[in-house]
């Protein structure tokens, strides 16, 4: 008898639909609603390269020592300066950094002396083609452009 | 009589690179009498990267980086193992500090690593929860990573002689809570999986390897210790301050698949007690010990092993005294145990070579290299 | 620091049972090891597994040295679970100078062997399938050897099967 009502109220089905219910809560909802929202990312996170400037006269901070090159396990870092004529200091003129093949470990964000270069929280390197992964001087010191995808 | 009766002959099956239970690109080309398996054939490389040659043209240092990438669902085992070989060579070790955040690095990895395997080998035979909820565990994991060296999966946590990165803030917190919270959910699990009736009767004597097969095999791990063998390095040769901490070395009788699923059950109860151990002594000091910028070991070579999630995780290194390895020889634990496959497959059926392949626990990032 | 003498019990039964087979005992790092002869090495990985309960070998590998007269030295390590204790046993052998197998004794060694002759082109006489593991089998050189830059490597076999310039 009570088999047959619990069947005719479908207790089992509600009970189970109580279970998905109490966990459809958003609080409990693990999944990342990734493109609207957008990710927490830790502090240290080690993404796309920046390479700092200056705030006070908007100058580079890199001295061209070439250490974050040497220490890059890729040899992707290719920072070419020459010695200013009058002050016979190294002036930085180009700096390129491939992310194609950078596999993100800072140990070049590590070796460098005066924190000029540093792997940003920025996540979003997409680009359509391989040379956009190239990044040079610009690119670096202002950040990457948020990209447009066609979608 | 059933082959005559069905007047069957041998039939070679292909099964992967691309197959969904073989975790990745391993081919298996198995020998069947109708659904009896007569033996097998790995055909593995399809994942070769040369890590060993990449490690003669890079520097100590520079090399560190790309052991991550072996094992990559337990990056940090592969560094630590490497950091400590390299450290061996020069003749320095790590202060304590660092040596206890190690460890609690490491045993989240083994949760991690472990939870993954968990995943996909319940997946394998045909549970498809346990997947999401070991899944959504792993991330706690990722996470803690994540805020403490700035990446998730392939870490690079450690540097030779130490650490790079202090503990952030919060971090004792944010690994007990992960272990409170973690001692539930592996209930959870068990409620799932240990008592269900499918689940035993598609593991139980299946894939069986005793003590012996292990040995002769080199089979290290878990699936050692399923055979009845107590035996863990961290025990058996303690590295990185392992000694000081209080834990128990799980081992079931039989060897199956079934044991094998608890022992790494165990296992990450295990490495929870750990956690929690260390992170309430983590001591004061520095974090790095004293190693030139440019390092330099003397001439001479060493072997240094550790236990990894699957094993027994080696690292022979050779120098020849200048900054860049003479040799470096990795010996992985997925590619030694992965040969033990032939011997656990035969007489087996089809369906239980996924399930043999799935409790390997093979990574064939690592078995390639 | 330097290598130094290395003695014991384990020491004084393998010199008596081999004589100047084996060349050498040292510890270097306060791990020990022992350099033989080639030929004796199977006898010696035998009579550690049975007189001397090293029953777990755990590596098969090989280090290449092109300046030295024997540029090939294999290392095996075996392991003990009843004594807890890890040696190494070295052999240097000239080019093209087949080692016997392990194979007969631990069975891992199959795949360990396997790698080191897809590596160094080491071949092993007796092995049951001595073939290339990792690499494909109609690749040409024998990458870890010294004399293969890492920027050397078969191109021919790369343009042909998979079509593209190689990277690098």
């Amino acid at each position: 008898m009570k088999q047959l009502l619990r069947k005719v109220f479908l207790a089992d089905l509600i009970e189970g639909l109580r279970v998905t219910f109490r966990h459809q809560h958003p609080k409990q909802i693990v999944t990342e609603q990734y493109p609207f929202e957008r990710p927490k990312i830790g502090e240290r996170y080690r993404g796309a390269p920046r390479l700092n400037i200056n705030p006070e006269n908007g100058e580079t901070l890199c001295i061209c020592c070439d250490l974050c090159a040497l220490a890059c396990p890729e040899h992707l870092i290719v920072v070419g300066w020459e010695r200013n004529p009058e002050t016979k200091k190294k002036q930085l003129v180009t700096f390129t950094y491939d992310i194609s093949r950078c596999m993100f470990c800072g140990l070049c964000e590590d070796a460098c002396p005066v924190d000029a270069l540093e792997l940003t929280q920025d996540f979003e390197m997409a680009s359509y083609t391989r040379e956009g992964a190239i990044l040079d001087r610009q690119t670096l010191e202002n950040g990457l452009l948020p990209a447009r995808y066609r979608y | 009589m059933a082959d005559t009766f069905l007047d069957s002959t041998e039939l070679v099956l292909n099964m992967g690179p691309q197959h969904p239970s073989t975790h990745g690109v391993l081919r298996v080309i198995l020998k069947l009498d109708g659904e009896r398996v007569l033996g097998t054939e790995c055909v593995i490389g399809y994942l070769h990267r040369g890590v060993e040659k990449i490690a003669e043209n890079r520097t100590w240092q520079m090399f560190a980086p790309y052991v991550d990438r072996m094992d990559y669902v337990a990056a940090v085992s592969n560094g630590l193992g490497y950091c400590l070989a390299v450290e061996k060579l020069l003749g320095v070790e790590a202060p304590p500090r660092a040596q206890a955040v190690r460890v609690i690095l490491t045993e989240l990895n083994r949760i991690a690593s472990h939870l993954l395997w968990l995943g996909t080998h319940a997946l394998d035979i045909g549970a498809i929860t346990p997947l999401f909820y070991c899944m959504r565990e792993r991330e706690w994991i990722l996470n803690i990573y994540e805020k403490y060296c700035g990446a998730r999966l392939t870490t690079h946590a450690f540097r030779i002689g130490g650490l790079q990165y202090e503990t952030y803030e919060g971090f004792e917190k944010d690994c007990l809570e992960f272990c409170d919270l973690f001692e539930k959910r592996i209930d959870e699990y068990e409620e799932l999986l240990t008592g269900n009736r499918i689940w035993k009767q598609r593991l139980t004597g299946v894939g069986v390897l005793t003590a012996d097969d292990c040995k002769e095999y080199g089979v290290t791990g878990p699936m050692l210790r399923a055979a009845g063998v107590k035996w863990d390095i961290r025990k058996a040769q303690p590295y990185s301050g392992y000694e000081k901490y209080d834990f128990e070395i799980p081992t079931r009788a039989n060897g199956d698949t079934y044991d094998r699923y608890m022992v790494r059950m165990q296992e990450m109860r295990q490495s929870a007690r750990i956690v929690r151990q260390a992170v309430g002594a983590i001591p004061p000091g520095p974090i790095m010990a004293k190693v030139g910028k440019v390092i330099k070991p003397p001439a001479g070579e060493a072997y240094v092993s550790i236990e990894a999630p699957k094993g027994e995780l080696g690292y022979y290194v050779v120098s020849d005294g200048s900054t860049q390895p003479y040799r470096v020889r990795i010996r992985p634990p997925s590619f030694v145990n992965l040969q033990a496959l032939d011997k656990m497959c035969r007489g087996a059926l089809v369906a239980d070579v996924v399930a043999i392949i799935g409790t390997t626990d093979i990574v064939l990032g690592e078995v390639d290299r | 620091m330097a290598a130094t003498p290395w003695e014991s019990e384990l020491t004084r039964a393998l010199k008596e049972e081999f004589g100047d087979q084996i060349l050498e005992f040292s510890s270097y790092l306060g791990q020990n090891f022992l350099v033989a002869k080639p030929d004796a090495a199977i006898p010696i990985l035998e009579s550690l597994k049975e007189n001397h309960d090293f029953d777990y070998l755990v590596d098969v590998t090989a280090v290449h040295w092109p300046e030295k007269p024997e540029p090939f030295e294999i290392v095996y390590i075996v392991y003990s679970f009843a004594r807890n204790e890890r040696i190494r046993m070295k052999i240097r052998i000239a080019e093209g100078w087949k080692p016997r197998t392990a194979a007969a004794v631990h069975l891992t060694a199959n795949w360990l062997e396997r790698e080191v002759y897809d590596m160094f082109g080491i071949e092993f006489e007796g092995h049951p399938d001595m073939r290339r593991i990792l690499l494909p089998e109609e690749w040409a050189t024998f990458p870890l050897r010294k004399e293969n830059s890492i920027l050397k490597m078969d191109q021919h076999w790369v343009q042909e099967n998979l079509g593209i310039e190689s990277g690098q």
